[in-house]
């Protein structure tokens, strides 16, 4: 499942449905509202253009990586500390193959695929600025 | 004709989100988007220094296809585009 949306999803039902035939290693990534003296997060997508740069990072990454399934769950709306914000779900034959799989997947995911995080806090809010810039890794 | 131009983060916070132009046949991208941007003060210089070029981080799009802000003043505008303008992308 490739998809941006408000709700939160069952992360073990995710799992269960990843053990496809051959599966011998799961990964999941699960990146969370973390607790930055903030209230609430916001999160914003370009829609259309983000479910397909997200729908050609999965097929590029079950392509390089042999991987067997990829779920992508990108959530936007206000969320809470605690919170999930982005689910990946991946499973290969082997460890190596999840582990470099799914690393590929968030990495892809931060340098292009267009969402936009706002803190919230007492004082106001705060755009969380982008690691990258024009599709490029930023040159350190 | 009409195009539609869409901002998005702080850039929507400034300029609003899915505004419908109506532009000239011909109009350049970058000619569109400073005249929509000029509708707002802090929006116009949270896109554009003062020498009236874009900021080196703006990212731009033509129907969904990335146009390097250089090319914005080659780039012609036909009826129906959907142009989006953003700030470096976050997500993750």
């Amino acid at each position: 499942m490739i998809a941006i949306q408000t709700e939160d999803v069952d992360i073990g039902a995710l799992i269960a449905a990843a053990k496809k035939q051959g599966t011998g290693a799961i990964v999941v990534f699960d990146g969370i509202v973390r607790d930055d003296e903030i209230t609430e997060m916001e999160l914003e997508a370009y829609e259309d253009i983000a479910i397909q740069e997200l729908e050609k990072i999965a097929r590029d990454a079950a392509d390089i990586f042999k991987l067997l399934h990829v779920d992508i769950i990108h959530r936007i709306g206000r969320l809470s500390v605690g919170e999930n914000i982005l689910i990946i779900v991946v499973s290969a034959g082997h460890r190596p193959e999840a582990y470099a799989g799914s690393r590929y997947i968030i990495e892809e995911i931060k340098k292009g695929v267009p969402i936009w995080k706002k803190e919230l806090t007492k004082e106001g809010g705060r755009w969380v600025p982008g690691e990258h810039r024009h599709g490029k890794p930023k040159t350190v | 004709m009409t195009v539609k131009i869409r901002f998005f983060a702080q850039f929507r916070e400034l300029l609003g989100s899915d505004i419908v132009a109506d532009v000239p046949a011909g109009t350049l991208l970058s000619s569109m988007i400073i005249s929509v941007a000029k509708r707002n003060p802090d929006g116009y210089s949270a896109l554009f220094d003062k020498n009236g070029a874009f900021h080196e981080f703006v990212i731009l799009m033509k129907n969904g296809k990335r146009i390097d802000i250089a090319d914005a003043d080659k780039t012609v505008i036909i009826d129906g585009d959907e142009i989006a303008v953003f700030p470096p992308v976050a997500g993750g």
